[in-house]
């Protein structure tokens, strides 16, 4: 009784709100009649029946090349500076523990951290001005009934496709969701889009077992599979933990504006500081264990050159067994371990668990019997979905405001990758594959 | 005059809002934005796919789902 009551007293203030708002329009505004808008024409092309999603898969290109093509070659000067680094710390610290932990641990940390600088920033620039000049709210429009079919919300598109790139941003960019289950369920199937530092993975494995001829179609595959499964979770996350319809569409299209120069280095800048603040310290501090794990017992490990020996190979020897029914062997799952940090680490790891380079290292891997076509396949799907890398999780927690939220992802990643790649290695055996 | 849920509209199609038909927060946001009895509605256009709708009311251009629309009711001429 009280609740309809409440409900009729808001209908009578809104009414009379809108009220005393027209009848104080009719006296002060005079309207052009006929003539359009710049905002009328802009939205003549841009929300055209056919031209409408054509120019917003080109802006969003666009976007992609902008954040991750021109941060490339900024994010390999930061590594080249952290390197160098490095070894100034290692030459110059006498004490080969400390020059260790100098350089394996402070600078390489720091390093990890300061290496997703350019995209975050680059990204947050392109879609400040996307957001700022009024197209975002179009964007959303147009996309919406797409993602509404996969139980999300239009605004949901451009975070999945920044997943193609990093993660990191993808998962920040959610912020402009404004329904909260729809922006979870945005930010926990963010990590299955498959991102740029798998790729170097993808390519070592289907290149050495596959051959230069099949290694495209066998890594676009993954792509697929990524979004397929990304798909496949969003339902299941939409119809179990926060059930419901998408938030509701009422999204109003502002007139368009040229963005200021202020207003999006400003905004560039606030979510920026963001990613060093919340997500710096957690990056920092596993790099730092990993560091501890990978060059410890100290002389063991010769001072970290003979990893075979370290805590974390006795570690990838433990885990074994889980790894041994999909023909994977301890080298695996310490580089497994190690792809933690960052999924292009799985590639490295292996170059120094073999002693060999990066050019013979595909070679070295078939000639040594450690994947099958079979085998190698199994092990990207698992690469592409189990644990995303600690800078991720550590965005998930802060975005989330939940370190639970970051082990669920973990958790629900790792028992994923299990399936699936449990599935493509029980299938193949059953079709003859070894 | 004949009434009709706004969904039906066609564009160009104008419209006089005589109820909402849904209760709670989703008809709370249709009156923050507008959307009270005696305001007057023009479907501007579909999205590309089909859904949402473009509607101008007061000045403004705001976009809604068909399945939320349907619960707008109008009386056009």
């Amino acid at each position: 009784m009280i609740d309809s009551t409440n409900e009729e007293m808001a209908v009578v203030l809104a009414e009379m709100r809108y009220k005393a708002i027209s009848d104080l329009l009719a006296s002060v505004l005079s309207k052009k009649g006929g003539r359009w808008t710049y905002t009328d024409m802009f939205d003549h092309v841009f929300l055209h029946k056919s031209l409408g999603i054509p120019i917003f898969l080109a802006l969003l290109w666009a976007v992609f090349q902008f954040t991750f093509s021109l941060s490339e070659p900024f994010m390999a000067m930061i590594e080249i500076a952290f390197g160098w680094l490095g070894g100034l710390a290692e030459i110059g610290i006498s004490n080969p523990h400390i020059a260790s932990f100098v350089s394996g641990g402070i600078v390489d940390g720091l390093g990890s951290v300061l290496v997703f600088v350019p995209p975050i920033f680059m990204l947050f620039f392109a879609l400040s001005i996307l957001e700022d000049s009024g197209y975002l709210a179009r964007a959303a429009f147009v996309m919406d009934r797409l993602m509404y079919k996969l139980g999300l919300h239009g605004r949901s598109f451009i975070p999945m496709m920044m997943g193609f790139g990093c993660n990191i941003p993808a998962i920040m960019a959610t912020r402009s969701i404004d329904n909260e289950k729809d922006r979870m369920i945005t930010i926990l199937v963010n990590p299955l889009i498959s991102c740029g530092a798998r790729l170097p993975v993808y390519v070592l494995i289907a290149g050495a077992v596959f051959g230069a001829k099949y290694a495209g179609t066998v890594i676009f595959s993954m792509y697929i599979l990524g979004i397929a499964l990304a798909i496949i979770m969003a339902l299941i996350f939409r119809r179990t933990l926060f059930k419901g319809d998408p938030s509701p569409f009422v999204l109003e299209l502002p007139a368009y504006l040229v963005p200021t120069a202020k207003t999006v280095i400003y905004h560039m800048w606030e979510r920026g500081k963001l990613f060093l603040a919340r997500a710096g310290t957690i990056i920092f501090g596993t790099v730092i264990i990993v560091w501890f794990l990978s060059t410890h017992p100290w002389d063991a490990t010769a001072g970290g050159v003979i990893i075979e020996n370290s805590y974390i190979a006795s570690l990838g020897r433990f885990l074994e067994p889980i790894f041994s029914p999909f023909g994977w062997d301890w080298m695996t799952a310490v580089a497994l371990l190690f792809g933690f940090l960052a999924k292009e680490v799985v590639v490295g790891t292996y170059g120094i668990l073999l002693g060999v380079g990066e050019e013979t290292l595909g070679e070295s891997l078939v000639g040594l019997g450690l994947f099958t076509p079979l085998t190698g396949y199994a092990f990207m799907a698992f690469v592409l979905i189990y644990v995303p890398c600690v800078a991720t999780i550590g965005i998930i927690a802060k975005e989330m405001h939940s370190y639970k939220w970051a082990a669920f992802v973990m958790a629900y990643l790792v028992v994923l990758a299990f399936l699936v790649s449990g599935s493509i290695i029980g299938a193949g055996r059953l079709l003859g594959l070894s | 005059m004949p009434k009709k849920r706004l969904n039906e509209l066609e564009i160009g199609d104008k419209g006089k809002v005589i109820d909402l038909l849904s209760r709670g927060s989703l008809r709370q946001r249709f009156m923050d934005m507008g959307i009270v009895r005696g305001a007057e509605i023009e479907m501007v256009r579909r999205a590309p796919l089909g859904d949402p709708v473009e509607f101008l009311l007061k000045g403004y251009n705001l976009t809604l789902r068909q399945g939320e629309a349907a619960s707008v009711l109008l009386e056009v001429e």
